[in-house]
């Protein structure tokens, strides 16, 4: 069964103020979709709406799961892991319990295999086990938040901005396990983010997202070679 | 000397009591950021509903079980029906709201069973373990192990279990709770479920001492807030310390402070609670957030 990302006619926005005007497109699983875009372009709202955290309307299936309408537990329960904009992190909790926390929806000893599989991913983690999360310097803790994620086993990981505050070179470690991720678990991951050479870098397709409509699509080479992406947010010109 | 450790144990009895509480109101307020001002009320009607049950002809222990069943089922009720509409309002509509659950609680107690007093039975044996000088009563000893026993399953609950480990998490941050696919509305209305139990248990215990009538636990709240202040809102066993620090320091002030005499012991929670929030706000036990910006 495929269990590809659906996305169509997608409104959502916060009370009065509309945000995605119809967007359209679809994530084959097991790929890596980048959503470029400036700021308020809805790339944050687009996430919010696939995770059930924004009202929506529309279609938003993955696999024959329909999202649309399910409040953010729920989604969760069906295997989408999101990693929010300022991380989600349970602050006050030690690393560990954090972690079991992304396998909350799963039962059994496979929790515990995973954990090992985290602390392989992410060494460091297994240094501060019981050490109160929001102690971690920010680079750790967005490892924390995507190996949270990994503890759900996701069919589809939803990032947004993973690089936000963090040095380039923790930063660019971070997407090469996103990668890595990507490749040993097949897991289907639409990410948003500024860095668009970095997100091109681990996607095979790519979105660019203005005032709420997706503007161009294509695969990540033709959108790296488009001379007005190119202009606009990969910072030099053609 | 005895005499002064008389009045601690004496003390810690009275603590106690405060200490279930004080602990009710903290695990409703990690949960929901509410202080419950009904929580004593709450604790009254329960204690009604036990001596209801004693009344029946059921015997006292099972009568407990049956009045902290109840408890349960009542907490999250209330917190489906009165609370959930007002999640997220501004603090002073849940406050008031809080309140009117107060006189609510209290007029109906009042209709049911009458403002007159009544006995309830003391579960304990009569009669005192004599050790160094001092006495202490058996249902002294029966409360502090009956708190105990509340504050060690209660951690059991929240550091070994997956279901406190869910509630820890929607009390850190319902937003993120909810991503990692928990029921926040659950296990919300389940705190308050469970700090109704716990708040039936400072009821009843503090039933016989005093007499079961619908305004018994307005002073015992008093202590509770003193207890939980100075523990530390944010701290269950912080709000147990509390309880027993406030307990400790009213029997004192009362047999060595000449001018408190048994008159202004009630006095005392109130210089607590200012003098915690003058010099410590965040409690002993509080903590100030462990946070990186």
């Amino acid at each position: 069964m495929s269990a590809d990302l659906v996305v169509e006619d997608l409104t959502a926005g916060y009370g009065d103020a509309q945000v995605l005007h119809g967007l359209r497109l679809t994530v084959r699983e097991g790929e890596v979709c980048a959503i470029l875009g400036p700021n308020g372009a809805g790339k944050t709202t687009l996430l919010r709406a696939l995770s059930g955290m924004v009202r929506t309307r529309g279609t938003i299936r993955l696999g024959d799961a329909a999202l649309t309408g399910r409040p953010p537990d729920a989604v969760a329960r069906l295997g989408v892991a999101h990693v929010p904009e300022g991380r989600g992190t349970f602050m006050p909790l030690t690393v560990e319990e954090n972690l079991r926390l992304g396998a909350y929806v799963r039962r059994g000893p496979d929790v515990e295999t995973d954990l090992e599989r985290v602390y392989a991913y992410f060494p460091v983690l297994r240094k501060r086990l019981k050490q109160a999360a929001g102690s971690l310097s920010g680079g750790e803790q967005q490892m924390l938040a995507l190996g949270r994620a990994l503890m759900l086993r996701p069919r589809l990981l939803l990032l947004d901005e993973p690089s936000l505050g963090l040095a380039p070179i923790v930063t660019r470690e971070l997407f090469g396990i996103v990668r890595t991720i990507n490749e040993e678990e097949r897991t289907t991951v639409v990410v948003v983010e500024q860095n668009a050479h970095l997100a091109l870098g681990v996607a095979q397709q790519a979105h660019v997202l203005e005032t709420g409509r997706i503007v161009l699509s294509g695969t990540a080479a033709q959108i790296q070679a488009d001379e007005q992406v190119a202009r606009s947010y990969l910072g030099y010109r053609v | 000397m005895a005499g002064f450790l008389q009045q601690v144990v004496e003390g810690l009895g009275a603590g106690a009591v405060y200490a279930s509480l004080a602990l009710a109101l903290v695990l409703i307020y990690q949960f929901t950021g509410i202080v419950n001002f009904a929580q004593g009320e709450l604790a009254m009607f329960s204690t009604y509903i036990a001596w209801q049950c004693v009344a029946a002809g059921m015997p006292f222990w099972l009568a407990l079980v049956v009045t902290l069943a109840v408890s349960f089922a009542g907490g999250m009720l209330i917190e489906r029906v009165v609370i959930r509409p007002v999640e997220g309002a501004p603090e002073l509509t849940i406050v008031i709201v809080t309140v009117g659950l107060f006189i609510f609680v209290n007029a109906a107690a009042g209709w049911i069973w009458t403002f007159l007093i009544k006995d309830f039975p003391n579960p304990f044996p009569g009669g005192a373990l004599e050790a160094a000088g001092v006495s202490v009563n058996w249902s002294t000893l029966g409360v502090l192990g009956v708190v105990g026993l509340v504050m060690g399953l209660l951690y059991l609950l929240f550091q070994h279990t997956r279901i406190g480990l869910g509630m820890r998490a929607v009390a850190a941050d319902p937003a993120s709770a909810r991503l990692v696919g928990i029921r926040v509305g659950r296990t919300l209305a389940l705190g308050w479920g469970l700090a109704a139990t716990v708040g039936a248990v400072s009821g009843v215990l503090v039933a016989p001492l005093l007499f079961l009538e619908p305004n018994m636990m307005g002073g015992v709240l008093i202590y509770a807030f003193a207890a939980a202040t100075l523990g530390g809102f944010d701290s269950p066993a912080g709000a147990v310390a509390g309880g027993l620090i406030v307990g400790v320091a009213e029997t004192l002030a009362g047999a060595y402070v000449g001018f408190v005499g048994s008159d202004l012991k009630v006095g005392v929670p109130l210089v607590i609670i200012l003098g915690v929030l003058l010099l410590r706000p965040q409690g002993l036990f509080g903590r100030a957030a462990v946070e990186r910006a």
